[in-house]
């Protein structure tokens, strides 16, 4: 067993206590029954997406003022798992929106600064994947990579700045229960650790394919055009 | 300082220039937004008792894709002729050209408006005043630090086309946001102008200052 499948199976086995956690420990919402069971992986998502274009945002800066390599391969790695987590926060929302307000989408500010961030950081993938692999694709990413994080404080104070649908900070108002809010840590932590994992794994990947892209079953363009042709 | 000045000058004065003996891009812009009203007024079925509620969203929109292709177009020669390297090649500061290529984008966006404006007021009867070119304006600065610099990065990737609306419309909304609820006041409709222009003259601070820091890494290579 490598340390990665071993990382992965901690990660799974946690994610099935926070599971448990959710289902069996934690009470039932007097108002909205079943469906706010969505809520503990909803927000936890949400925060591990954060925490991953934090660390986009910190990998960028440090990509640019020292060239390394590793704080590049970071900032992809992470932005890959944060797109993933975010599109999980807006899967379960709207599944959530649909139990409780009756439709899947509402263009609340909280929502929509949600849908713009994935777009921005989508669209960072797609500039990794359609510049020239190399420096200044590195460059180019470190620069989007830092403006994108611009957007997470205007979700994060969405809810306070505009009057929104969706309902404000409940955590760090202390509007849990105290069942509730040991689901939520718990099922957050192990998200937390969750992406960790992920975005270590995606690391190991990245530094595959810089080592040998053909290798990792991605074909270059540059590569490929120096291929010769084949004898007749 | 005052020579990053002057270089900015210089290379904006290049680009005005040059776009005034082609006469490519301004009369295309034009003929642009006009045919984005068009294409509302068909999608809209606009009379004169929904004109007003609409019109800012028909604004916007046409205001936004022009600024896409006039950003688009920002680096196109320099990219055919190879000329960038050249620019880069010389002492002048990377941020100085940047902002000269920004000013020169970004007063072609200012004339497009000049067309779209008068336009939008003459086709869907709504007021022509002050606040709303102010709010205009005052957008366009930031929008255009933004435009160009992911127009810079662009320019030198595979499928620019698809990818510059990919990047830079995602960070106009906060522009789009503020605007749109400035052009609504300023047509009539409720709300604080005073606090969408104030919210708009912030983040023209943050995006200018953000883009002179990022531009010596996205031009410098």
């Amino acid at each position: 067993m490598t340390r990665y499948t071993r990382l992965t199976a901690a990660a799974v086995l946690l994610i099935l206590v926070a599971a448990a956690l959710i289902f069996v420990y934690a009470p039932e919402d007097y108002l909205q029954k079943e469906p706010q069971r969505i809520f503990y992986l909803h927000v936890s998502a949400a925060i591990a997406a954060f925490a991953c274009f934090a660390v986009v945002l910190v990998a960028s800066v440090v990509y640019l003022r020292t060239d390394s390599a590793s704080a590049d391969r970071l900032a992809r790695a992470a932005a890959l798992v944060g797109v993933v987590l975010t599109t999980v926060t807006l899967v379960m929302g709207m599944l959530y929106a649909k139990a409780i307000w009756g439709m899947f989408w509402t263009w609340d500010a909280r929502l929509t600064s949600t849908l713009v961030l994935w777009i921005i950081y989508a669209g960072y993938l797609m500039l990794r994947r359609l510049a020239e692999p190399g420096r200044q694709a590195a460059r180019f990413a470190a620069v989007v990579g830092i403006f994108g994080f611009i957007d997470v404080p205007i979700v994060y104070f969405s809810v306070t700045w505009w009057r929104t649908q969706h309902p404000g900070p409940v955590i760090v108002n202390d509007a849990l229960p105290p069942a509730m809010l040991l689901t939520f840590l718990v099922t957050m932590a192990c998200t937390l650790f969750l992406a960790a994992v992920m975005v270590a794994i995606r690391y190991r990947i990245e530094t595959l394919m810089d080592e040998a892209p053909s290798a990792a079953g991605v074909s270059l363009p540059s590569i490929a055009q120096h291929e010769p042709e084949p004898a007749r | 300082m005052t020579r990053s000045v002057v270089v900015a000058l210089a290379v904006a004065r290049k680009d005005l220039t040059s776009e005034w003996r082609t006469r490519e891009l301004v009369p295309a812009l034009g003929q642009f937004v006009v045919l984005a009203l068009v294409i509302a007024n068909f999608g809209f079925q606009i009379d004169s008792q929904n004109a007003a509620t609409i019109a800012p969203g028909v604004l916007w929109l046409a205001l936004v894709f022009a600024g896409l292709v006039a950003f688009g177009r920002a680096f196109a020669a320099e990219r055919e002729q190879a000329s960038l390297e050249a620019m880069l090649l010389t002492p002048a500061p990377a941020a100085a050209i940047f902002a000269g290529k920004a000013l020169a984008a970004g007063l072609l966006l200012i004339v497009c408006e000049a067309v779209l404006l008068p336009t939008l007021a003459l086709f869907f009867g709504t007021p022509l005043n002050l606040a709303l070119v102010v709010a205009v304006f005052v957008a366009t600065i930031g929008m255009a630090a933004l435009g160009c610099l992911f127009a810079a990065m662009v320019a030198r990737v595979r499928s620019r086309e698809v990818l510059l609306p990919l990047l830079t419309l995602p960070l106009w909304i906060p522009f789009v946001i503020a605007g749109g609820q400035a052009v609504q006041v300023a047509m009539g409709a409720s709300g604080s102008y005073n606090q969408a222009l104030g919210l708009l003259v912030d983040f023209d601070i943050l995006f200018v200052v953000l883009t002179s820091l990022a531009a010596r890494f996205v031009l410098d290579d």
